[in-house]
């Protein structure tokens, strides 16, 4: 195992993806933020599927909203590419189903649920290895799993249906997410468990 | 130092991060998280490339994605320990006490389906929050877009059924 955990570091200082600290820096910074607005927090992940709390939606479309203003001129002006995921069918809808499930049950998602576990959460450990036993699952199971994911309907984006209008499409799409995260009411959930006086 | 930050400078936050990431100057991709924990599946129950052509598949996205969760480990923890102090061994949240129950068998047999859901649904689809939803979005891709409406329309409607109804207090 150990030769294969340096060989991950050796396939991202070989890539053309940053440096490995490059990339342990963006993983730190990533971790901290969830962990500073509390997304890791079942009572915010769940929560929000349930309408107690409403911190998720309302930061997760601030984030989209200002990103897709600035991933748009970075990639006009040739400092970034986009890299979109190809729109297969039956796996997107199949899969967000059973993600959905497992979503709202957990309280936190496959990147949250790992900055859960360092605050000490064993019920996010529980579900780390839950997650190791799916990604085996369906690493074994590929070849049949495959069949079931189309049809492809490539990368597509919503900008290649207004070609003409391709900014004003994201600016729109940027505004309305803004509107509408800021008309969210406030709930905010607050767990006694952190407020405790130690 | 506050326990924590409002919702839009969380965003904001976020959004400088995704910036950074996405240029030329950063990582020159979108960041990205379910890649990685099935790579580190593959690791643990030392799947290799040459037999099982999934793995081989997320060979190069895997390894990034992983060494970035490693990466968002230790930010968690270092936050968690010196800036929210929240850390603290704990088996059950206090929600999942007030709308489902207070058995610590039941939440870890629970969190092990979800886990498992949570993974497996995400190779499916090809993604999780943080490639469909956020990256996704932010490049207003088709199939980010399919994937949040399918998965947060699926959660709101299993916790429907599977949690308790809320409790009206009268205070």
């Amino acid at each position: 195992m150990i030769d294969r955990i340096e060989h991950m570091f050796s396939v991202v200082a070989n890539g053309a993806h940053g440096s490995v600290w490059t990339v342990l820096f963006i993983g730190f910074v990533f971790g901290a933020i969830i962990l500073y607005s509390r997304l890791d927090k079942f009572e915010k992940m769940a929560g929000f599927m349930i309408f107690e709390d409403t911190l998720v939606p309302r930061m997760a479309m601030t984030t989209v909203a200002l990103s897709s203003i600035g991933f748009y001129f970075m990639v006009q002006s040739g400092y970034a590419t986009f890299d979109i995921k190809p729109t297969l069918l039956g796996g997107l809808v199949i899969g967000g189903i059973l993600f959905g499930m497992g979503l709202v049950i957990l309280g936190k998602c496959p990147s949250a649920f790992f900055v859960s576990v360092s605050e000490g959460r064993v019920d996010a450990l529980v579900g780390v290895i839950g997650g190791m036993f799916g990604g085996l699952v369906f690493t074994i199971a590929y070849p049949w799993i495959e069949k079931i994911m189309g049809p492809d309907l490539g990368k597509i984006r919503v900008p290649d249906f207004f070609a003409e209008h391709g900014l004003l499409t994201v600016v729109i799409f940027s505004t309305v997410l803004l509107i509408v995260a800021f008309l969210i009411p406030t709930i905010d959930y607050k767990d006694p468990a952190d407020f405790k006086e130690k | 130092m506050p326990k924590q930050i409002p919702w839009w400078l969380g965003g904001l936050l976020m959004s400088l991060l995704f910036y950074y990431t996405f240029s030329v100057w950063g990582a020159n991709r979108p960041i990205g998280a379910s890649t990685g924990m099935a790579y580190f599946s593959n690791l643990i129950f030392d799947l290799d490339t040459e037999h099982y052509e999934y793995a081989s598949k997320i060979e190069i996205a895997g390894a990034w994605e992983g060494v970035m969760l490693i990466g968002a480990f230790f930010g968690g923890l270092f936050m968690s320990i010196f800036v929210t102090k929240t850390f603290h061994i704990s088996y059950i949240p206090t929600l999942w006490k007030e709308r489902k129950n207070r058995s610590v068998l039941s939440r870890m047999i629970w969190s092990f389906i979800a886990g498992f859901l949570l993974v497996f649904g995400a190779r499916l689809a090809g993604g999780c929050n943080a490639g469909h939803i956020l990256s996704g979005g932010s490049q207003l891709a088709v199939s980010g877009m399919i994937f949040a409406v399918v998965a947060l329309g699926t959660g709101m409607i299993t916790g429907r059924f599977f949690y308790k109804r809320k409790v009206i207090k009268d205070d």
